[in-house]
């Protein structure tokens, strides 16, 4: 089984600033879960009036296809380094 | 002489077999145990290339080589994307319009690929994602940058 992720980390640094966030995505996901629950009847009108037209169908593919998308976004990790600066995203 | 050899001989007889085969067929019955352990072996590499083949991440790192003018002062990266992601984007990638992937195909001949996008499907992209557990690109750029694109 896969877990969403939990968990990012940020750091970037360079030559005037230094920079690090832990964010505990863990916390979004009530947050998340609340605003799409209020969300929810907007976006099943909005599907139902644009189902004839192909385009509810395919509104709807793209809401799974972002949900699996941010699901899967767990050990993502970006390491960029230059001598003087660093940006790093890794995603837990 | 035993019924294994016995048909090898046979096979040879018949021509089904060259003799070169028919020597390691027979070298092989007569290994014994370097055969089972031969075959251990192979059943192991089998095991190992089916872990491989369920590949989670794609790796792309470019970190200085041994040749490289000036490794303290070089530009490293280091990227790693879960395969499962990769899947995820791939599969939004059929949310494209039509007049998008009409663009891509006439781009793609003007540089002289004569391919259609639109000819790609979800099965496809499922056994080019599994297939990709064998790759491994290793560029050396002149500055001595080793460049390395693997799955792990």
């Amino acid at each position: 089984m896969s877990w969403p992720p939990m968990l990012m980390h940020i750091r970037i640094k360079n030559k005037d600033t230094k920079f690090g966030l832990w964010l505990p995505l863990f916390l979004l996901f009530p947050i998340a879960l609340v605003i799409f629950i209020i969300l929810s009847p907007f976006i099943l009108i909005g599907v139902i009036v644009l189902w004839n037209s192909g385009w509810g169908r395919m509104a709807l593919f793209a809401l799974r296809a972002a949900f699996v998308a941010c699901w899967s976004l767990r050990g993502l990790k970006v390491d960029v380094r230059k001598p003087d600066e660093f940006v790093s995203i890794s995603i837990i | 002489m035993s019924d294994n050899k016995r048909k090898i001989l046979e096979m040879l007889e018949n021509g089904k077999i060259s003799g070169d085969e028919a020597y390691r067929l027979i070298s092989a019955i007569d290994g014994g145990e370097t055969g089972q352990k031969d075959s251990a072996r192979e059943s192991q590499s089998t095991s190992d290339t089916a872990v491989k083949g369920k590949a989670k991440y794609l790796r792309v790192t470019v970190l200085p080589g041994d040749k490289h003018t000036d490794p303290e002062h070089a530009d490293r990266v280091n990227v790693r994307v879960p395969m499962s992601l990769i899947r995820a984007g791939i599969k939004l990638t059929s949310l494209i319009p039509q007049e998008a992937l009409d663009k891509a195909n006439s781009a793609l001949k003007e540089k002289g690929i004569n391919f259609d996008v639109r000819s790609i499907k979800a099965e496809d992209i499922e056994e080019l994602i599994d297939a990709l557990g064998d790759m491994q690109v290793d560029v050396e750029t002149a500055k001595g940058d080793c460049v390395k694109v693997f799955v792990e």
